[in-house]
C-alpha cells in the first residue's frame, strides 16, 4: 500500500515539475538572454561619450553587429558591405585610397576614416554631422555614391535570411528586424573596437621604452602638436581649419555644410593620431600620401583665410631633424595587436 | 505500519491532487492571469483631413491647387509628425496630458495613419494643443522605432536630424518642375517644432462621458505653407530642405493657420 502511495506521489510530482519547466520555457527567456560584455577602458582614457543607454554591450550583439559590418547586403548590388571602405588591416580606414570606391564606379565625397575609439568619438564624420553614433550608419548606407541601398530594403533582406533571425533573436530576446536593432548592432560592434595597445600605450604602462629617436619625437610633439591631438585619445574632437586649399573640384567646406555658419567654412575634425602610420593617405580629402607630407603642410604650406585656426597663425616651423623625430615617434601609435584581433576580422 | 496506513488511506490522495495543484499554480502564475474586462483601448480619435483655404476645399495628392499667388502645385507628399496632445478646461483650470507621450507620423498618402486614437480622462474641455515635429530629445537620441523609424523617410541621414513636416510635389513655377519643403531643425533659433494650441468652434467643446467616444476632425490646409506671416513662393524658393531661416519661416507659417479644428462630435 505505501509503494504504491509512493509511486503515485512521485508520479504527481514529477508531472508538477513538468508543468514548472514547460511554463518557466515560456516565460523565462531572461534567464539565458544575451551576455553582457563590458566596453575596455583603457588606462588614462576619460568616460566614454556613448553611454550604451538602451543599448547594453553583450557577445551577442557584437557578433551580430560584425556580421552586419561585413556583409555586403547592406549595399544596393551586394558589393560594398561597412568593411569595403573600412579595412582591418588599415585600422579599419581604406588603405591607400585618397576617396574610398562605392556603388558604381562613384568616388566618396571624403577620405575614409579610422574606426577604433569610437565610444569615445562626440560627433561622426569630418564635419560632424552625424550627433550620434547609432545613426552613422545610414549615411553611408543611403548615400547613392556608397552603398546606395535604403533602408527598408536593407531591413527586408535581412528579415528573410534565416541566420539574421537566430542573431537578432540571441542579441534582442525575439526575432524582430527593424532598423532600431540594427542600427544598435553595429554599434556594439563599431563602439567594441579599442585600440590602446600600441608601443606608446606600453611605454606609459612601463612595460616599454621609447628609443632615443623616439623620446625626442614625443617631446617635441607635447610642445608642437597636443593644443589639438592631446593624449591620450590624440584629438580634442574639435572642427579646425588647418590651412589646406580648397579642392577646385570637390568644393568641399566641411563643418559649414552642417552649420551653415561662415565661420566654421574649411574646418573640419581633428583626426585622432593614434594607428596614423595605417591610415595613409591623410587630411579630409586624402591629399597627401605620406606623414611627412602631412609635416611639411604644417612646417610650411599653411594657407592663410578668414577661418584660418588661430594657432596655426605662424605654421609650426619644423627642421627636417624635428620632422623626422616627430615621425618616429608617431610610428609608436600603431596597434598592431588591434589590426590582427580576430574579434574584429570578418566573421 | 498499522498507525500510518489508516492516515495514507485518508490523506495521501488528497495532499497530492494539493501538491499538484499548488506546483501547478505556482508555476504557471504569469501564464494563468485571467484577462481583466475588455477595456475600449481608446475614447478620443483624432481624424485628419487635408484641405487647401482652410476647411473649404479638401486635398487630393496628385491634384493640382493654387497657392495664395496663384502659382499652380500638385502636391504628392504631405506628411508631419505630431505629439504632445494636452487638453484643458480653461473655466476650472483642469489639464489632461497622456502620461506616456508618443510620436505619430500622418502621412496624406496612407490612409492608416489619418487617425489617431487616444484615451484620455472623461471631462469637458474646451482648449486642444498638440505639437507639430520632433523633440530635440529624439533628435540627439540615436536610433529611434516605430513612428521615428528613419527607414518612414522621415530623417536626414547624413546632418542627424528629422523631417518635422514634408510637403512636396510638383509645381509649374519651379525651374525643375519640382518643389520640395522638407522642414526640420532641432536646435536654438532653428528649431521649428510647433505647440499649436486651437479652440473648439464655438459654441461646441469636447465634452466626454465616460465610457462614451468622441471624434475631433482636425483639417490641415497646404496653402498655409505659403502665406502668412511669411510669403513662401515656389518661383523663389522651389526647395527648402536644410534647417535654417526659411524652413522656420514655413513652419511658422503652418504652426498659425495650418492646423484648425473643423468639428467635433461627441458620442451621446
Amino acid at each position: 500500500m505505501t509503494v504504491r502511495w509512493t509511486i503515485r506521489l512521485c508520479l504527481l510530482l514529477f508531472l508538477g515539475c513538468l508543468l514548472v519547466n514547460a511554463c518557466n520555457k515560456k516565460s523565462g527567456e531572461g534567464n539565458s538572454g544575451p551576455h553582457p560584455l563590458t566596453l575596455p577602458q583603457p588606462a588614462g582614457f576619460p568616460a566614454p561619450q556613448y553611454s550604451f543607454t538602451g543599448n547594453p554591450l553583450t557577445q551577442e550583439g557584437v557578433e551580430l553587429g560584425r556580421k552586419l559590418f561585413y556583409d555586403g547586403k547592406l549595399s544596393k548590388d551586394g558589393n560594398f558591405p561597412c568593411a569595403s571602405c573600412h579595412q582591418q588591416f588599415a585600422a579599419f580606414a581604406t588603405f591607400d585610397h585618397p576617396l574610398s570606391h562605392g556603388f558604381d564606379n562613384q568616388f566618396t565625397l571624403r577620405n575614409s576614416p579610422g574606426l577604433f575609439n569610437m565610444a569615445w568619438n562626440k560627433e561622426m564624420h569630418w564635419d560632424g554631422g552625424i550627433n550620434n553614433i547609432e545613426v552613422q550608419p545610414l549615411a553611408p548606407l543611403t548615400a547613392p555614391n556608397e552603398m546606395a541601398e535604403n533602408i527598408n530594403a536593407v531591413i527586408s533582406k535581412l528579415q528573410q535570411d534565416e541566420e539574421y533571425k537566430k542573431m537578432f533573436t540571441a542579441a534582442f530576446g525575439s526575432d524582430t528586424i527593424n532598423t532600431q536593432r540594427m542600427l544598435f548592432a553595429i554599434t556594439q560592434f563599431v563602439t567594441s573596437l579599442v585600440s590602446a595597445n600600441s608601443k606608446y600605450d606600453k611605454v606609459k604602462q612601463g612595460s616599454a621604452n621609447f628609443s632615443q629617436t623616439e623620446q625626442n619625437g614625443y617631446t617635441l610633439f607635447q610642445s608642437k602638436c597636443i593644443s589639438c591631438h592631446p593624449e591620450p585619445l590624440f584629438t580634442d574632437h574639435s572642427f579646425r581649419n588647418v590651412g589646406l586649399p580648397l579642392d577646385p573640384f570637390i568644393k568641399d567646406y566641411g563643418r559649414m555644410r552642417i552649420t551653415n555658419n561662415r565661420t566654421d567654412s574649411l574646418k573640419f575634425k581633428v583626426p585622432s593620431l593614434r594607428n596614423v602610420a595605417l591610415t595613409f593617405p591623410y587630411e579630409h580629402d586624402g591629399r597627401f600620401s605620406s606623414i611627412t607630407s602631412v609635416l611639411d603642410h604644417y612646417s610650411s604650406g599653411v594657407q592663410n583665410g578668414p577661418t584660418l585656426d588661430p594657432l596655426l597663425k605662424n605654421k609650426i616651423p619644423l627642421t627636417n631633424a624635428e620632422k623626422f623625430y616627430l615621425l618616429e615617434f608617431l610610428k609608436t601609435l600603431t596597434d598592431s595587436s588591434f589590426i590582427n584581433d580576430t574579434r574584429f576580422s570578418q566573421p | 505500519m498499522k498507525l500510518t496506513h489508516p492516515l495514507h488511506r485518508v490523506h495521501l490522495p488528497k495532499i497530492c491532487f494539493g501538491l499538484l495543484f499548488v506546483t501547478a499554480v505556482f508555476s504557471c502564475q504569469k501564464e494563468l492571469h485571467f484577462d481583466k474586462v475588455p477595456e475600449k483601448d481608446h475614447n478620443l480619435v483624432l481624424r485628419f483631413k487635408p484641405v487647401v483655404s482652410f476647411d473649404s476645399v479638401p486635398l487630393v495628392l496628385g491634384k493640382t491647387y493654387k497657392n495664395y499667388f496663384k502659382e499652380d502645385y500638385t502636391p504628392t507628399g504631405f506628411k508631419f509628425y505630431i505629439h504632445n496632445f494636452q487638453l484643458e478646461n480653461t473655466d476650472s483650470g483642469k489639464i489632461f496630458k497622456l502620461a506616456k507621450d508618443k510620436y505619430y507620423l500622418v502621412d496624406f498618402s496612407d490612409t492608416t495613419t489619418m487617425e489617431i486614437k487616444i484615451t484620455i480622462a472623461p471631462y469637458v474641455y474646451n482648449r486642444f494643443s498638440f505639437t507639430i515635429g520632433v523633440d530635440s530629445a529624439q533628435n540627439v537620441g540615436g536610433a529611434q522605432t516605430d513612428a521615428l523609424d528613419p527607414a518612414k523617410g522621415m530623417f536626414w541621414n547624413w546632418n542627424t536630424g528629422y523631417i518635422m513636416a514634408k510637403l512636396e510635389g510638383t509645381s509649374p513655377k519651379s525651374p525643375t518642375g519640382r518643389f520640395e519643403y522638407h522642414i526640420g531643425g532641432f536646435s536654438g533659433e532653428e528649431n521649428v517644432s510647433k505647440t499649436i494650441p486651437r479652440l473648439f468652434p464655438f459654441p461646441t467643446n469636447l465634452d466626454m462621458k465616460p465610457g462614451k467616444e468622441s471624434i475631433v476632425y482636425i483639417t490641415c490646409d497646404a496653402n498655409a505653407w505659403f502665406f502668412q506671416p511669411w510669403d513662401i513662393k515656389i518661383a523663389d524658393n522651389p526647395v527648402i530642405a536644410t534647417p535654417g531661416l526659411l524652413a522656420t519661416q514655413v513652419a511658422e507659417n503652418y504652426g498659425s493657420k495650418g492646423f484648425t479644428i473643423d468639428s467635433v462630435y461627441n458620442e451621446p
